[in-house]
């Protein structure tokens, strides 16, 4: 792909997110669509534009509720949006948040409206627990059951097997193609890397200690709103509460590996949390802005969605980068700013390790070298998902909110957004301070 | 039916053409033999039963009467949204005197029975109000279709005006749904809608307003199939029980209990009411209605009558304030500070349907200010009054935030914050720094300050004015609308009509110190406070209230509202009225050893109200330094200085311009601070007393209290008038 007209790139003039809470704690009683309400509702609030004005909402959401299967289309009716604005929910897996900025970019180009809200939620919470085939299976033969005597036949076809149910989150997080959870194949990077669970370790506790300093410097007051979560609606919640603020190294080591037992490394301390969260973001063109009076945060240059092996997925972002840079007409080392999601300590630094390889860039991207050292000081400075949680719609929102805020925050120029996918894809954008 | 060409029917009150014809039934007979009453012309908006419209029903049933052909009856409203209203009320204020009203009801009621007494079917269709009169109306009907328009309201509401029905309700009703359920209508003035009166028993089938009358001639069409006239009716289980049966005296004594206890007492229409219901089982058929058109006549000539009918047509002119070309319906608030008012506005405007954005500094108050809506929500949910999804629109209109945000889409912004001057002034200029657009109603909720010294300020300082709820909010029915010095017409209206989509009803005041409520709840307080200082026991004091028919004495009154605000309002009047409004040292005293109130643990009276609270040993301690001997008041001595010196300050109100006519003295003192509505207002008891009365009592307390019980010049006038 070639870059395209300036003027059909997309602009990203506010953003903002709820707090991310631990799943199961204080936004439990929060659905998806609850929690993208409220972040829509709040940016419009907050920028004073009028809703009437978008053209589109894209939300993502990886684990919709059976009553909000369209969560982009309840959220922004409740959220006050006119009922003439369509609204689209995108899933693609760990990078919906994501693919929600792809999807108006393309929108854009295309042609296709002008204004569009673009995020995710997700109430990992609410993930259910699903129960099988049997059990429908008994209560279809029960409902159809006329007389008694087919009464009881139905009422004694019952096996307490039925009862057992299928975990969402375990199904959802299990690859089906090669059978393998997401953390083993983090497992299987850090064995391709030579990656040790002391690496993974200390590469998690910095996640923590930058997360923390960053929460306490207030860095994300910029983008975190208050949310008041239902059902009792009774306290406001307003800090991301899965940074831990004394987080040693020791405490790290003590834990056990959870995918491979025996021979694994990747624990859930040096993994990404289970975490309740949303984003919204208002996008529109740059010229649109202006006329709203508005000054963008950052703009979209490049962005670009691959493919690779499921087995390793947590590799994407090194084969999604690439692609990414070219659209935007920038090298890799013109990045100032790197976010790349931490679904896993091991899958982050392999990542880095393939950036630096030659072979891997080589062999896997057909590329003639290697696409760069990482720089540690660029990359995740604000700390990540091991700290902050990944709800796994959210996150690539997020990526992007924070990337835009530090972009301005720190007077810097070009920034990229990655995320490895579930299923073996890498999705990355390319931004501009504005 | 209605396509039946017009040159098949026949048209029976066509003496005149009939269009054009106000306050008459229409009645057209289809070549089918079907005859479809309306009960009035397509351009009546509102429907009563007025003696020119009575009579045309009459002449029209005589009609239908000799009609040999005539198959059916169906009787509907002029139109979607409209049945019939009930009797008109100038109607039932005019009456003064027994026999006529007993009249008046014996001959509606055989116009009404006339239906009965067709052969024929006659069924009801209903959409729209179907009270009193109107719905007496549908009862003589032997079946009923209701729509499920939300227009639709059927019942009974008659002692709301301090009568009772008076077209055989309190026979037709109890023998349909049955004691128990009709008592519980009738003595509470209940109002059903649509889904509740078909579970009830009010009506037979409930569908789609569009439906309505193709499925009143379905269910006609089955009766004239079956020849019958009506259905077959029988009161069934507990209905059966409690009606025709000893066992009713259940139902008696429990609502006799309900009606003898509290503010009930003051009203004898339900009771009497009752007994109307109870004779529909209990005597025959000519007796029992004999008794209800006396009871009628009984009630309608009640000082209690003529005072709520009074109160009704104040409301009625209160609902039409918001009326002003320029007036605008608001529909996104901003509502600045979350504590108790800030909060229960809010809370309030989201679920009338408003965009709300509550901000305060404070999250805590936030969460509490959302929870207080959930609780309320959740209340209404387990009455099944709203549905889930319509609680959770509620919660999603109303924003919360510690930022105000960007205020470009904002039409209304109101405060509620502390009681301090500059702060509030120093907000309104930072929200329009915030973009609130130059049209924008800028409103404050202050119940001491200037809302003219507020605006000084603002650009377009016409558009700033004073919206003053009362606490609790949500519960308080009166909403005083404040004019200052530059505030115009259309702002005022604005506000008028946020308050009556708030379902308040709002009194416009001028911008003087404690506006209209404040000002003449100030000298009763202050009064009460004395007194319980000269001596006498607060329980003493508050129990002289409640027998005036207050609904809480002032010494709880003050428990309530709590006495640092107190000591502060009354510092405020203090300085706008000098000695009249000395404030008593209780006050002070109280807010001293932090004897607040409900709000701080108890004040005069415990916690929650219950037995004496800390507060006594500040009165004891006030007591002991008075150099006069402490005596208790005489109930007439209470009365005399409690509520004399507050219709004086009523009048001094209306001679000062804070109000423009007495009718609102009446609704605002009402509404404001309870005083007894069988009154029929403050002016109303007024003249009852007699002002040469009161003046001469003001008078006699003034010589042995001093000038704060002086009579007004103004009230001095009337009374020699």
């Amino acid at each position: 792909m070639t870059s395209t007209n300036k003027d059909s790139d997309l602009a990203i003039v506010a953003g903002l997110r709820t707090p991310f809470t631990k799943a199961q704690g204080a936004m439990r009683g929060a659905a998806a669509a609850d929690l993208g309400t409220h972040v829509i509702r709040e940016l419009f609030d907050r920028s004073g534009v009028d809703p009437a004005e978008v053209s589109e909402v894209i939300l993502g959401c990886a684990g919709p509720d059976s009553r909000e299967a369209n969560v982009a289309r309840v959220a922004a009716l409740r959220a006050g949006l006119p009922e003439s604005t369509p609204a689209l929910t995108v899933m693609r897996n760990c990078a919906s948040g994501l693919e929600s900025l792809v999807t108006a970019q393309q929108r854009l180009r295309a042609g296709d409206g002008d204004v569009f809200v673009v995020g995710g939620t997700e109430s990992m919470s609410n993930f259910p627990l699903l129960m099988g085939p049997q059990l429908v299976k008994f209560f279809q033969r029960l409902g159809k059951a006329r007389s008694l005597g087919q009464r009881l036949a139905a009422i004694a076809s019952f096996r307490p097997r039925a009862l057992k149910p299928r975990i969402a989150i375990v199904e959802g997080l299990t690859d089906p193609t090669t059978g393998l959870m997401m953390g083993n194949t983090a497992e299987n990077v850090a064995r391709k890397f030579g990656i040790t669970r002391s690496d993974m370790d200390d590469f998690a506790l910095r996640s923590h200690q930058r997360a923390s300093a960053a929460q306490q410097a207030a860095v994300f007051g910029d983008e975190v709103v208050p949310f008041v979560p239902p059902p009792r609606f009774d306290q406001a919640v307003s800090d991301d509460d899965g940074i831990r603020q004394g987080q040693t190294i020791e405490a790290l080591q003590k834990l056990r590996p959870v995918f491979d037992r025996k021979n694994g490394d990747v624990t859930v301390g040096n993994s990404c949390q289970v975490t309740d969260g949303a984003v919204a973001m208002l996008c529109m063109t740059a010229a649109r802005a202006k006329s709203l009076g508005l000054k963008p945060l950052a703009m979209v240059r490049g962005y670009a969605t691959v493919g690779l092996s499921p087995a390793t997925m947590g590799l994407g972002p090194v084969h999604a980068t690439p692609p990414a840079l070219e659209q935007a007409g920038i090298t890799f080392d013109e990045l100032d700013r790197i976010e790349l999601n931490e679904a896993f300590a091991a899958q982050v630094l392999g990542c880095q390790r393939a950036f630096a390889s030659a072979d891997y860039c080589r062999n896997e991207l057909g590329l003639d070298d290697a696409i760069g050292e990482v720089d540690p000081d660029k990359i995740n400075v604000h700390g990540g998902a091991i700290a902050l949680g990944h709800p796994i719609a959210a996150t690539g929102a997020r990526l992007v909110l924070t990337l835009a805020h530090q972009l301005r925050r720190d007077g810097l120029r070009y920034g990229l957004a990655t995320l490895c996918i579930g299923g073996g894809q890498g999705q990355a954008v390319v931004l501009e301070a504005a | 039916m209605t396509t039946t060409p017009d040159a098949m029917k026949r048209d029976v009150t066509t003496t005149n053409p009939p269009a054009a014809q106000k306050e008459r039934v229409d009645c057209i007979i289809g070549d089918d033999g079907v005859a479809m009453v309306r009960l009035g012309n397509a351009d009546e908006r509102i429907v009563t039963l007025t003696e020119e419209r009575l009579q045309s029903l009459d002449a029209c049933l005589q009609q239908l009467a000799g009609d040999t052909s005539l198959k059916g009856v169906i009787i509907s409203g002029p139109g979607p949204g409209m049945f019939c209203a009930g009797a008109d009320i100038n109607l039932i204020q005019s009456i003064n005197d027994r026999g006529e009203g007993e009249r008046a009801a014996m001959r509606g009621r055989a116009v009404l029975a006339r239906m009965a007494e067709l052969t024929v079917p006659v069924v009801a269709a209903i959409e729209g109000p179907c009270l009193g009169g109107g719905f007496e109306v549908a009862l003589f009907c032997d079946m009923r279709v209701a729509s499920q328009h939300k227009s639709t309201q059927i019942g009974l509401p008659e002692v709301k005006l301090g009568i009772v029905p008076g077209f055989a309700g309190t026979y037709n009703l109890p023998r349909l749904v049955g004691l128990p359920t009709a008592a519980e209508l009738i003595l509470n003035g209940k109002l059903l809608r649509g889904k509740p009166a078909l579970k009830r028993g009010l009506v037979d089938r409930l569908v789609p307003g569009e439906k309505l009358l193709a499925a009143a001639r379905e269910e006609l069409d089955k009766l004239i199939a079956t020849g019958r006239k009506a259905p077959r009716r029988k009161l069934r289980g507990m209905a059966f029980w409690l009606s025709r049966t000893p066992l009713r005296n259940l139902v008696i004594r429990t609502a006799s209990k309900k009606l003898s206890s509290g503010q009930a007492r003051f009203y004898p229409a339900p009771k009497v009411a009752l007994q109307c219901c109870v004779n529909a089982f209990t005597l025959p058929r000519d007796q029992a209605l004999a008794a209800e058109a006396r009871a009628l006549g009984d009630m309608i000539v009640t000082p209690q009558s003529k005072g709520l009918t009074h109160l009704f047509f104040l409301t009625e002119r209160s609902k039409r304030l918001g009326k002003h070309e320029d007036a605008r319906d608001c529909e996104r608030a901003l509502v600045l500070g979350g504590g108790v008012m800030g909060a229960g506005i809010a809370g309030l405007m989201a679920g009338k349907g408003l965009h709300v954005r509550l901000c305060d500094l404070d999250l805590g108050a936030l969460g509490r200010a959302k929870g207080r809506v959930q609780k309320s929500l959740d209340k209404k949910r387990r009455r099944r009054r709203i549905e889930r999804h319509e609680a959770q629109a509620v919660q999603d209109r109303l924003a919360v935030g510690t930022d105000q945000g960007n205020l470009t889409r904002t039409d209304l912004w109101i405060e509620a914050v502390v009681e301090n001057l500059e702060l509030k002034q120093r907000l309104m200029a930072d929200a329009i720094e915030r973009h609130l657009p130059p049209d924008a109603t800028i409103a404050t909720n202050t119940s001491s300050l200037s809302v003219t010294a507020m605006a000084s300020n603002v650009p377009n300082p016409e558009r700033v004015v004073g919206i003053h709820f009362f606490n609790p909010p949500e519960k308080m029915p009166l909403v005083e609308v404040i004019r200052g010095a530059k505030t115009s017409d259309a702002a005022v209206a604005t506000a008028c009509r946020l308050a009556l989509r708030l379902g308040k009803f709002p009194v416009v005041t001028a911008d003087a110190p404690g506006f209209l409520v404040n000002r003449c709840l100030s000298p009763y307080v202050n009064e009460a406070a004395r007194l319980v200082l000269e001596g006498t026991e607060p329980e003493a004091v508050d129990a002289a209230m409640l027998e005036f028919g207050m609904p809480m004495g002032p010494c709880r009154l003050l428990d309530e509202v709590g006495f640092d605000v107190a000591a502060k309002v009354s510092e405020v009047m203090q300085e706008g009225f000098a000695d009249r409004m000395l404030p008593c040292e209780l006050f002070q005293a109280m807010a001293k050893a932090r004897a607040l109130g409900q709000k701080s643990g108890g004040g005069i009276y415990g916690a929650n109200g219950k037995g004496p609270g800390p507060g006594r040993k500040v009165i004891d301690e006030l007591r002991r330094q008075r150099s006069t001997p402490g005596r208790e008041a005489s109930r007439s001595e209470l009365l005399h200085r409690l509520i004399y010196p507050l219709v004086d300050e009523a009048y001094r109100c209306l001679d000062s311009d804070i109000v423009e006519h007495e009718d609102d003295l009446d609704l605002g003192l009402v509404m404001g601070i309870g005083f007894p509505p069988f009154t029929g207002g403050v002016t109303q008891y007024a003249r009852r007393e007699g002002l040469a009365t009161i003046t001469a009592a003001l008078d006699a307390l003034e010589r042995t209290h001093g000038s704060r019980f002086a009579v007004s010049d103004g009230l001095r006038r009337r009374a020699a008038e």
